[in-house]
């Protein structure tokens, strides 16, 4: 190359690193921008992509308009693009910068109303059927407490359903049904919130160890449209499950496996999905602590959820099992069925899915026992679960991710964000053909 | 500045009695490197995985949108069938998705959703002129869902089939 062409390119470089900063600050600012547009119009109260609630953000009112696909769905595609401008120029980005602009997004949210589910109001219902009614929620659905304040809010197929989360999750949830239902409410988005900040620290501090960038890292979770306005909108318990998950990861890091792996278990007791992760753990280090941490803190929860719901509590393959018979319309064998012209899933499908899922799993055991990135391969666990499961909510495709950032073979981030955008575009066909 | 990555940290300890174990047996930290074969294999499985979910999502994005327009077909045909312009209607499809046949209801005088007598109308067959057909229907009392018991007043197709209980 001439010394001409060089001093072209360098100067190329050096104006492209000029705007960089200020390009990532017009993608942060059109993130909050969006985010706050969904808030202030969900704030508005009820309509399709707004569940009722007991009115927990009523000061916002007056901001916005009521919120509807049109709108959702145009600042979804605006965060979606300024995430992906965001990650590529995260270079530039600083550390405050990049503290600051999470910190603003997830606080818009936490101020803001329950987005676009119910189940939060279902993790109530469990609570206050335990704590005010004497109810069992391994045996009886929201349906038994028809009189509860509560029930109004709960989302209609769930009504009937017992809990399928875990018995620590259920028990952690308990205190908060003294709360009456929006002091329960807060609680449940402060939990969210906590938790979320929780996983962002320690996916930081495994990016350090494993020597990628940090602020990449937190920024490609925390930033995330579907993490926030989904993830954190709904104040799902997935954000817990989260947070103990990359628990463990730190912890093995750290060379504290019997900590890792207890982490794991208590991961797994708020939601079972979690303990994929703990045959890969116990692989990669192969430590007799992994196994008496895990079987203890097994055995401990073992007795404690027989202790508080009976064998119920303890039965999680029958939750999972009913779960799993589930079909909803975004999920990706769904869309399979429909392209090859069938009207949807049958269960003939269901037990194709679980064996693509066992090979999946087989191939990865195989690879991590040869060597391979234990976290890759327990993010691409929870990755092929959630494309392969029949029942599949925006908030599943998250489990993977902080996994992905902190992974050695990046195809894992690739992946998940892939999966993630195709769950996005999936969602635009309102905008295309509004029904109304 | 943003925070630079760092050289990654050295992985934890190995277990005490990892070194105890078989040569075959201990864990590594590293995969032993091969000729690159196996991550061929497995990226062509992924990309021809991501084209595949990629046709579908598309597939199923075109599929619904052309189910929204047939639904909003639907909805102007009730409307101009009633002569109401109300915008509270219930749309329910074959939940099979083996037909287009779909049953739209809405009040019979204005009031809130469900809140009056409603009428129901099936719709079936292409779009001609901005509508579908309507060959029949019923009639549903106040604040109930469309379910079978509940029906009164079949006609056309629907008191042919025998749609109303009586």
């Amino acid at each position: 190359m001439s010394v001409a062409a060089q001093s072209e390119l360098g100067l190329t470089r050096s104006r492209s690193a000029q705007w960089a900063p200020a390009l990532a600050a017009v993608c942060g600012l059109l993130l909050v921008a969006a985010t706050a547009e969904i808030v202030l119009d969900g704030a508005l109260g009820h309509s399709a992509l707004i569940p009722k609630s007991p009115e927990i953000a009523g000061w916002m009112r007056g901001l916005g308009e009521r919120l509807g696909y049109r709108v959702f769905l145009i600042a979804i595609l605006v965060s979606a693009g300024a995430y992906a401008g965001l990650l590529a120029l995260a270079h530039a980005v600083s550390k405050r910068a990049a503290i600051i602009l999470i910190g603003t997004l997830q606080l818009i949210v936490f101020a803001g109303p329950i987005l676009l589910s119910t189940d939060v109001f279902s993790y109530i219902a469990y609570a206050r059927m335990g704590v005010e009614h004497g109810l069992n929620p391994y045996t009886h659905g929201p349906l038994a407490i028809a009189n509860d304040p509560i029930y109004r809010y709960v989302g209609q197929d769930w009504k009937h359903v017992a809990t399928a989360y875990g018995p620590l999750y259920t028990l952690l949830s308990y205190p908060l049904a003294l709360l009456g239902l929006k002091g329960a409410l807060w609680g449940m988005k402060l939990a969210a919130l906590l938790a979320s900040a929780g996983t962002l620290a320690l996916t930081w501090r495994c990016a350090c160890i494993r020597g990628f960038s940090p602020v990449a890292a937190i920024l490609a979770v925390g930033v995330n449209p579907l993490y926030l306005i989904y993830g954190l909108g709904g104040a799902h318990n997935d954000l817990i499950m989260l947070l103990l998950m990359m628990a463990a990861v730190s912890l093995t890091f750290a060379g504290r496996d019997a900590a890792a792996a207890v982490s794991v278990v208590a991961g797994a007791l708020v939601k079972v999905t979690v303990a994929a992760l703990l045959p890969f753990m116990i692989l990669a280090r192969r430590s007799r602590a992994q196994l008496l941490g895990a079987a203890g803190a097994l055995a401990l929860g073992a007795v404690i959820a027989y202790a508080a719901f009976g064998i119920h509590g303890v039965d999680v393959v029958a939750a999972l099992n009913r779960d799993s018979a589930f079909v909803s319309t975004d999920s990706f064998p769904a869309e399979i069925a429909h392209l090859f012209g069938k009207p949807g899933v049958f269960p003939v499908d269901h037990d194709l899915l679980k064996a693509a899922l066992v090979v999946i799993v087989l191939h990865l055991l195989w690879r991590t026992w040869r060597g391979y990135d234990w976290v890759a391969a327990a993010g691409w666990t929870l990755l092929a679960i959630s494309v392969t499961s029949t029942w599949l909510l925006a908030w599943y495709i998250l489990w993977p991710l902080p996994l992905a950032v902190i992974a050695r073979d990046r195809r894992l981030l690739v992946a998940t964000l892939f999966v993630q955008g195709l769950f996005v575009v999936h969602q635009i066909t309102p905008l295309l053909a509004p029904v109304s | 500045m943003s925070a630079a990555p760092a050289p990654e940290a050295p992985p934890p300890p190995q277990p005490a009695y990892a070194a105890r174990l078989p040569e075959w047996a201990r864990p590594r930290e590293v995969e032993p490197r091969g000729s690159g074969r196996m991550r061929l294999v497995e990226t062509t499985l992924l990309l021809l995985a991501a084209l595949l979910l990629a046709v579908a999502t598309i597939n199923d994005v075109v599929r619904q949108t052309h189910v929204n327009a047939r639904l909003v077909t639907d909805l102007r045909t009730w409307r101009t069938v009633t002569g109401h312009d109300y915008h509270n209607l219930a749309i329910a499809q074959d939940i099979y998705g083996h037909t287009t046949r779909e049953v739209v209801c809405g009040n019979t005088s204005p009031g809130g959703p469900k809140e009056r007598v409603q009428l129901c109308l099936v719709i079936t067959g292409p779009v001609v002129g901005g509508l579908r057909a309507s060959h029949g229907g019923w009639y549903l009392p106040p604040k109930v869902e469309d379910l079978r018991a509940y029906r009164y007043g079949c006609f056309g197709t629907a008191l042919a089939r025998g749609q109303c209980p009586r």
